[in-house]
Order: C-alpha cells, then sequence, then structure tokens
C-alpha cells in the first residue's frame, strides 16, 4: 500500500530540524522491516504574522510503500519518535494517508494549496482529516503542526510542489555532467530548463557546488539554466542557483 | 546605514526585503551571531548571508533578526 507521511513543527531555534527528523522516520520505514521509504520533500507554506511557525514555516513529506498491518505499526513508532524527538516548546504534528484508500484527493490538494495562500485552523485541519479518515495527530505544545503536516501531504500529491532534502550527489569530472549520468547516479529523472526543456541525454551541464533537485510532475527533476560563460562552446547549461530554486 | 530597522515591537527587521543578497551577504560578514540553518532552509548560494541564518525569522516583507 503506498502511502505518504509528513511531519512539521517538530523544531525550536538550537534543535536539529523537522527535515533531519523526517529522514530518520523514513529510514525507520526498511530498517524495521514495514517496507521501502522514498525521498523527503520540504513544502513551503504560508508566511503570515498570525502563523505561529519557528522562522520559515516548512513541512516535510515522504512516500512509502507499507503492508496495511505494517502501516499500523508505523504509525505507532512515528507517533512515539515524534513525543521523544521534538523539541521543546515545539508543536508537532504527524499525518499518514494511505493513497489507494483516499476517497476524494482533490479536497487534500485543496487543502495543501490553501495552506500556501491563507491562515488555516486546526479545527480546519482535523475536520478534512476526519472526513477522510487519514491519521493526524499532534505530539505537544499546541499541535498546531498537524496543519502543515496535512497540507504538506496535499502538496506531495500535487507532484509539483516542493524542493527534495539534501543535495544531489554526482561524481563527475570538472563538474560537468550529462543527463545520463546525472539519472545514473541519483534520484533525479528528469534534467530540463525552468521553462520546460527537457535536455537531450548528452547535453553537458555545469553543476554547482550543492545540487537540489524540485518535484514536478511526479518526478525528482534537476532545473537547469543558460550558461553565460561556455566552455570550448560544449557546456550550454548550468544548474539553477538556490535563489532561482527559492520559490519550489 | 544600518541594514537592520527597529520595527514597532523593537524588532531587528532587515532593511533589504526578501532579495536584497548582497546586503543580508555584507551583514551577515559583519555578524558574530551567524549560525547556518539547515541546508535545506537555506536560501541565498552565498552561503553566509542573514537569509540562511538559523536565527533569522521570515516575514511576508523580509526576515527578523532573532539574535
Amino acid at each position: 500500500m503506498k502511502c505518504l507521511v509528513a511531519i512539521d513543527d517538530t523544531d525550536n531555534l538550537e534543535s536539529v530540524g523537522t527535515g533531519e527528523l523526517a529522514s530518520l522516520l523514513s529510514e525507520s520505514v526498511s530498517a524495521r522491516g514495514w517496507g521501502q521509504a522514498g525521498h523527503v520533500t520540504r513544502h513551503q507554506m504560508l508566511v503570515h504574522p498570525d502563523i505561529p511557525y519557528t522562522s520559515h514555516n516548512s513541512a516535510m513529506c515522504f512516500p512509502a510503500e507499507m503492508e496495511r498491518d505494517c502501516m499500523e505499526a508505523f504509525v505507532a513508532y512515528a507517533m512515539d519518535f515524534l513525543r521523544q524527538e521534538s523539541a521543546s516548546g515545539s508543536d508537532p504534528g504527524l499525518c499518514v494517508v494511505a493513497i489507494e484508500r483516499l476517497a476524494e484527493p482533490a479536497a487534500l490538494i485543496t487543502f495543501g494549496r490553501e495552506a500556501k495562500r491563507k491562515v488555516l485552523q486546526k479545527s480546519d485541519a482535523y475536520e478534512l482529516a476526519r472526513r477522510l479518515d487519514v491519521h493526524l495527530s499532534e505530539h505537544g505544545g499546541t499541535g498546531q503542526g498537524v496543519i502543515g503536516a496535512l497540507a504538506a501531504v496535499g502538496l506531495r500529491m500535487t507532484g509539483n510542489d516542493g524542493r527534495f532534502k539534501g543535495h544531489v550527489k554526482i561524481e563527475a569530472a570538472d563538474r560537468i555532467a550529462t543527463p545520463a549520468e546525472i539519472k545514473h547516479q541519483s534520484h533525479v529523472r528528469v534534467v530540463q530548463s525552468a521553462d520546460g526543456q527537457v535536455l537531450a541525454e548528452s547535453d553537458r551541464i555545469r553543476l554547482g557546488n550543492k545540487v537540489k533537485a524540485v518535484l514536478l510532475d511526479g518526478r525528482s527533476t534537476l532545473l537547469v539554466c543558460r550558461t553565460d560563460t561556455n566552455v570550448n562552446d560544449t557546456v550550454r547549461w548550468e544548474t539553477c542557483s538556490k535563489q532561482f530554486l527559492r520559490s519550489y | 546605514m544600518s541594514p537592520w530597522l527597529i520595527n514597532e515591537n523593537g524588532e531587528k527587521h532587515f532593511a533589504g526585503g526578501t532579495a536584497d543578497w548582497a546586503l543580508a551577504a555584507a551583514a551577515a560578514q559583519r555578524c558574530n551571531g551567524f549560525v547556518p540553518d539547515d541546508e535545506d532552509e537555506q536560501v541565498s548560494d552565498e552561503p553566509r548571508s542573514c537569509y540562511n541564518c538559523r536565527y533569522r525569522r521570515w516575514q511576508p516583507d523580509g526576515i527578523l533578526c532573532l539574535k
């Protein structure tokens, strides 16, 4: 059974971030024999004075493939994990959704999109979670993180929101690689320009210091921009900057 | 000119808005309190930048310094 797991608001200014806890939780899926987890994505919610986020109001989500009885064990573990690992003063929330059993995926997607543009309440999140019969729980503080956790699942379901956690690690001579090499060495499935032009497998790309992928059309996508300076006129692309990727 | 304005709540509000990359980098260079945030939360290509600091809080129109 394919499911999506999201957590939010587990940190404070001094603690490890929510992304790190999401990675540990995803690793527990295979380590404990429950199934296989995919890569973590970061989803940006609305920044607004009425929202009590720590510093940036983002939530983390990852997919996992588990049998139904394993899913129950995983949820129990995840709840306990958040209780133990979340930072003092945080307001953690957990959401776990079995995608195949979800009757109204559009409602969850709408909730995710709304969390990017308006202030939502905990009651909105719980009401939707009850209606859709998805797991939503809070584990300390005000429990405000349930809003971001539910929204992050909705946004991941769109297939078009968020950046993948961590760097795409690629070994390449002189930091030049082709899409074929990048895809062979990493979870990246598509290499395309920011305006949607998919690169040829043999195109040469200059890799930045820290290469990051984004979620587009449900796939891990490496975005590239045209270079200003060519190397022997054969390198016409370079990976997009962090500053460019901030809107994903 | 200081890159920080004090708002009505007594908070340090960055004068450069959400995308003055040079000013945010220059301010962080001079700051003893700079600590890089998790890499996934960094948005500036200049590693030492107030936009990348653990002690900044994003606002609709910029960042607050929490140090």
